[in-house]
């Protein structure tokens, strides 16, 4: 069974129902999403027991030629790497549909758009030619564009702009470099390609090189987002509906780290090399800085966007590392960010579908009211602290390892990271769910079965996989450690010619 | 001396001078109430060339002494400018029969200019150029005025008149001194001759080069000769527009493409970086005045100055080894531009019934009245944009690649070209962002279902195109023009 | 016999003239008359040049220009006349309702 292409497009076939179907009952339209969405993490549990745990390569390959004349092939396929993103990704998109009631205008449309990024995401992070890759990475603009500027909250159409905007600047070099390896290849193979196993084998000069691997890091950067390039990011986050920025923190900043660990460090080794310092500190600043901004914050929401800068920057920070623990590490800590940012997002949606506010000084003794809500918030923010058994406790750990055997400087900066992130999520839930109650918000109704359902799968993940990380370290490690490997020897050749030189 | 005419050939050609004489006469005996029967008459005319000409796919034929040439360029070319016409009547019908106007004689004008668009693939002389270029523009200048009591119709006429034929006498001015280095007319010997020895006469060759390409650049509307273009747009009937930015336009490019890829092609380090300024400028300069439009037709009068420019960079590649590959790459530009930008016009038609102003504003909430519409309208401003998944990204792909293969100036102009995409997402975005973002007053819109029917056409193509680019992208390299 | 390049140099002159009269000339009549002059100019080019190298093509091209000028005065004159008629004047600086 081709698993991949049917994973990827699975969720399309909900699109031209909702499209065309004009009178469609918002229920059903809904009922409609949800189906081809729960269908595709069926799939996605299928794919997943198709896959060899001990093959560190590419798996259940599948290719196709698209457009013969420019060498363009539908090529997917799917590793340690890509594989947890993958089932992040299906599992995302069901429950940011379920957490969706409070959308009442347009729903049909708004169904519609989710599947489209399903589809554009999952293509995203199984693509292995350069090209499609890129046109699935591109073609998630618009319908998240549309998700934050129709469905979104106060300067929702300038934060949908300005979203658009940044990411279409960043990618737009992207493509640039792309055909550059494109027209290298059919000089150097005799036939241009956009295979990404066949242009790892492309030899570059270094100074191209570094341009190059310059272009594809401005392109992620910006997804990822590191500082400078993140102010994108509190805006889009803040003024998109719930399930939109549940989208964007759990699933299109991870194309930017997956696009990382893709393309620059297996494209331009040396490169990655290279400019592993300078990476490594805008990372650094952005786990600190994201932190004191986060501390700032007076909207709920903002402050959980603002923790992403926090929580990428390990990621990249873990990547850039160039060691075995880190890699994992990183890769650990995309899904374990996406489930829990996910979830707190996803929480305060729905206290804010409740309060209609998220102002901080506004809130306050709802754990009476809400208990269940409570009690779940302080489960993701525990799980986003990195607290012992739950999730990111293991990641963060692993990031901060190998970033401390590789350079102590750095680990021991990103542990005071922790401690910051500790100190402002407790805080913000201190200060919502306790202190003296706000009499405006008696009688407010705590967690509907609906919402539980949509809850429920999250806080379950988290404790699976703080307990038992094994389950996706032992399919993520073959990989990483290739990766890795495949990196150092390109240092150690360095030093040898280095050394043969002087 | 008795010259043979391949009748066949020239098929598509007469068929449609026949037409136009027939609707010029059939109008005469109309009454008033059914003059627009003009249009289907027309329409099976221009369905009946359309014919005449898929007969010629594969041909290889010459004509009238080697001037007139049928061959597979030729013959995309005409399809699609047949195609063009077709939509463009669709969109006139409900236009021109609701407002006060010459029926019979709007038809016949454009028929005209159409028999001057797929005049002008074949003509592989200059005197052949020029005759299709003046049956483009003449009639053009008629029907662009047609709205004989609006000043701003007039102006429009005036300015395009004025700037047409003064840029014909700057074009013909070269071809006289082109045919005096070269003591020929026909394309090719002028290439054989362009490529030997020309003594003290370079100069004046280069010159003569010179005035060619700027008799051409005030048809394509290139920066410094752009600045009629959206007067003229603005002022036209607004399916007329549709025909100057979309058929006139690339009738002006399939002239200049031949010129320089056959005619000029040994001058290339020459005219190269001419080509470059243009398109660098032209793409710049129509990106930033198109960020302060309010109006529609405006904004994408100046964005087809900017994609104008995009479609001049592939000339700026001749004569860096990649001549074929840019050739291909602006052919399939210009075809796929034309698809976007009709879609495009065929939704400013349908909402120029409801205000004649045509601000951008006016599009406000069309998401809610016209939902077909506005989402067809979303996808041509995406793929203007160049953003996947619409054909404008293919088209995008095939110039960057060119310019990247070229190597040197080349991706310093891919780079440019990048920047400007970006920059132009600005106001392409303008309108969804009005569509479906701003609430507007609701009231169902109503618009007819022929204007309906090629927005919607037009939108499943750029979809299409982009699914399966080899529709389009498969033509072009099997052109015999350019040598590899 | 007079020479090739007097003739050129005076299609030159012929030409600027009317290029001059086109760009400062602000009777729309008066502009029509100064792009006569430049399509003259090519005439003049074309038939000279005929003669030189000895090949016809040249006045069979210029018998063309002719016609195609005529028809293309026609053309002007009927905008020009719809202008006169709304607006009373054939002044083409004041033909400027549409601006950026």
């Amino acid at each position: 069974m081709p698993w991949l292409s049917v994973t990827i497009f699975l969720p399309l076939i909900g699109v031209p129902i909702l499209l065309f179907w004009r009178g469609i009952p918002d229920p059903v339209a809904r009922g409609v999403a949800l189906l081809a969405s729960t269908t595709t993490f069926v799939v996605s549990l299928g794919l997943l027991g198709a896959f060899d745990a001990s093959t560190p390569g590419y798996q259940l390959v599948e290719r196709a030629t698209w457009v013969r004349s420019i060498g363009l092939q539908y090529l997917v396929g799917v590793d340690g790497v890509s594989l947890f993103l993958v089932m992040l990704t299906t599992l995302i998109i069901p429950i940011g549909i379920l957490a969706s009631g409070s959308v009442t205008r347009n729903v049909r449309l708004f169904m519609a758009c989710s599947l489209l990024l399903e589809t554009a995401v999952l293509g995203a992070f199984l693509s292995l030619d350069l090209l499609l890759f890129f046109v699935f990475f591109e073609a998630l603009l618009f319908p998240m564009y549309l998700l934050i500027g129709m469905w979104g909250s106060g300067r929702r159409v300038y934060a949908a702009v300005k979203f658009f905007l940044f990411t279409m600047f960043g990618s737009a070099f992207l493509l640039v470099a792309i055909l550059f390896l494109f027209s290298r290849a059919s000089g150097q193979f005799g036939r241009g390609t956009f295979e990404l196993t066949k242009l790892q084998h492309l030899s570059l000069p270094p100074a191209t090189e570094r341009w190059l691997f310059l272009a594809f890091f401005i392109a992620f950067a910006v997804k990822v987002p590191l500082v400078p390039l993140h102010t994108w990011l509190p805006d889009a986050h803040t003024e998109a509906p719930t399930k939109g920025s549940i989208i964007l923190a759990a699933l299109l900043l991870k194309t930017g780290t997956y696009g990382l660990i893709r393309f620059n460090l297996v494209l331009f080794p040396e490169a990655s090399h290279y400019f592993a310092n300078a990476v490594s500190i805008l990372a650094l600043v952005g786990i600190i800085y994201g932190a004191i901004v986060a501390m700032m914050q007076s909207d709920l929401k903002r402050l959980i966007a603002y923790s992403s800068v926090s929580h990428l920057g390990f990621v990249v920070l873990g990547i850039f590392a160039f060691t075995q623990q880190g890699m994992s590490g990183g890769v650990l800590q995309m899904v374990n960010h996406g489930i829990s940012t996910g979830a707190l997002f996803l929480l305060v949606g729905l206290l804010y579908d409740r309060t209609h506010t998220r102002q901080l000084d506004e809130l306050g003794g709802l754990a009476d009211i809400t208990p269940l809500l409570a009690g779940s918030f302080m489960v993701a923010a525990l799980s986003s602290i990195g607290l012992p058994g739950l999730n990111n406790f293991v990641g963060e750990f692993l990031v901060i390892l190998g970033t401390f055997t590789a350079n102590r400087a750095f680990g021991v900066l990103a542990a005071t990271g922790v401690v910051l992130g500790a100190i402002y999520l407790l805080w913000a839930y201190q200060r919502t769910w306790h202190g003296p109650p706000n009499e405006r918000y008696r009688g407010l109704a705590d967690l509907s079965r609906v919402e539980i359902t949509a809850v429920a799968p999250l806080l379950v993940v988290m404790l699976v996989l703080g307990v038992y990380p094994k389950l996706l370290l032992d399919r993520i490690n073959p990989t990483t450690n290739k990766i890795v490997q495949q990196v150092q020897v390109v240092r150690h050749d360095q030093r040898l010619l280095a050394r043969g030189g002087g | 001396m008795n010259p043979t005419i391949d009748y066949h050939a020239i098929l598509p050609e007469l068929i449609l001078s026949g037409t136009l004489v027939v609707v010029l006469v059939v109008d005469v005996f109309l009454r008033p109430p059914r003059k627009w029967l003009a249009m289907p008459l027309s329409f099976a005319g221009v369905l009946a060339a359309f014919v005449a000409t898929l007969t010629l796919i594969g041909a290889d034929r010459t004509t009238f002494g080697g001037s007139y040439h049928v061959d597979p360029f030729a013959v995309l070319f005409k399809v699609f400018f047949l195609s063009v016409a077709m939509i463009v009547l669709f969109l006139s019908l409900r236009y021109f029969r609701e407002g006060r106007y010459y029926q019979g004689e709007y038809y016949f004008l454009l028929l005209s200019s159409v028999l001057g668009c797929v005049m002008m693939p074949s003509s592989r002389d200059l005197l052949m150029l020029f005759i299709s270029l003046e049956l483009v523009s003449a009639p053009a200048f008629l029907i662009a005025a047609f709205r004989k009591n609006d000043p701003r119709s007039n102006e429009a006429g005036l300015k395009f008149f004025l700037i047409g034929v003064l840029s014909s006498a700057v074009m013909l001015y070269g071809m006289s001194l082109i045919y005096g280095v070269t003591g020929s007319t026909n394309l090719y010997e002028i290439g054989k001759a362009l490529a030997g020895h020309l003594g003290g006469q370079e100069t004046l060759a280069l010159a003569a080069i010179l005035f060619v390409v700027t008799g051409f650049a005030f048809k394509v509307s290139a920066f410094p000769f752009q600045f009629w273009a959206p007067d003229t747009y603005e002022g036209a009937p607004v399916p007329v527009t549709a025909f100057l930015a979309s058929a006139s336009k690339a009738a002006g490019f399939t002239g200049l493409l031949q010129l320089m890829f056959v005619a000029f092609i040994h001058q290339a380090a020459f005219w190269g970086p001419v080509f470059a300024a243009f398109s660098i400028f032209t793409m710049s300069i129509g990106n930033l005045v198109a960020l302060q439009q309010r109006q529609a037709v405006r904004l994408l009068a100046y964005s087809s100055i900017a994609q104008a420019g995009y479609m001049l960079l592939p000339f700026a590649l001749a004569g860096h080894g990649v001549d074929k590959e840019a050739f291909a790459a602006a052919v399939t530009y210009i075809l796929i531009y034309a698809i976007m930008n009709l879609g495009a016009f065929a939704v400013v038609v349908a909402v120029s019934r409801k205000s004649s102003a045509l601000l951008i504003a006016d599009f406000a909430g069309l998401m809610r009245n016209a939902p077909l519409l506005a989402l067809a309208m979303t996808i041509f401003m995406v793929s203007l944009a160049g953003v996947p998944p619409t054909a404008g990204f293919w088209g995008k792909f095939f110039v960057f690649r060119a310019g990247i293969d070229a190597g040197g100036i080349g991706i310093a102009l891919a780079v440019v070209m990048v920047v400007n995409s970006v920059i132009s997402l600005f106001y392409y975005l303008a309108i969804p962002r009005q569509m479906i973002l701003v609430e507007g007053p609701e009231e169902p819109m109503r618009s007819p279902a022929l204007v309906t029917f090629v927005a919607a056409l037009a939108a499943a193509a750029v979809i299409a195109v982009f699914v399966y680019p080899d529709l389009i992208a498969h033509f072009p390299p099997l052109s015999t023009l350019v040598g590899s | 016999m007079i020479r090739l390049p007097l003739v050129l140099f005076f299609s030159a002159v012929l030409f600027s003239t009317g290029v001059y009269g086109v760009l400062a000339r602000r009777n729309g009549v008066l502009v029509l008359m100064s792009i006569e002059l430049m399509l003259n100019a090519v005439n003049v080019n074309l038939v000279a040049f005929s003669q030189y190298v000895r090949d016809i093509g040249g006045q069979v091209f210029a018998l063309f220009v002719i016609a195609v000028a005529a028809a293309e005065v026609g053309i002007g004159l009927a905008i020009v006349i719809l202008i006169f008629r709304n607006r009373e004047s054939i002044n083409v600086d004041e033909v400027s309702l549409l601006k950026w």
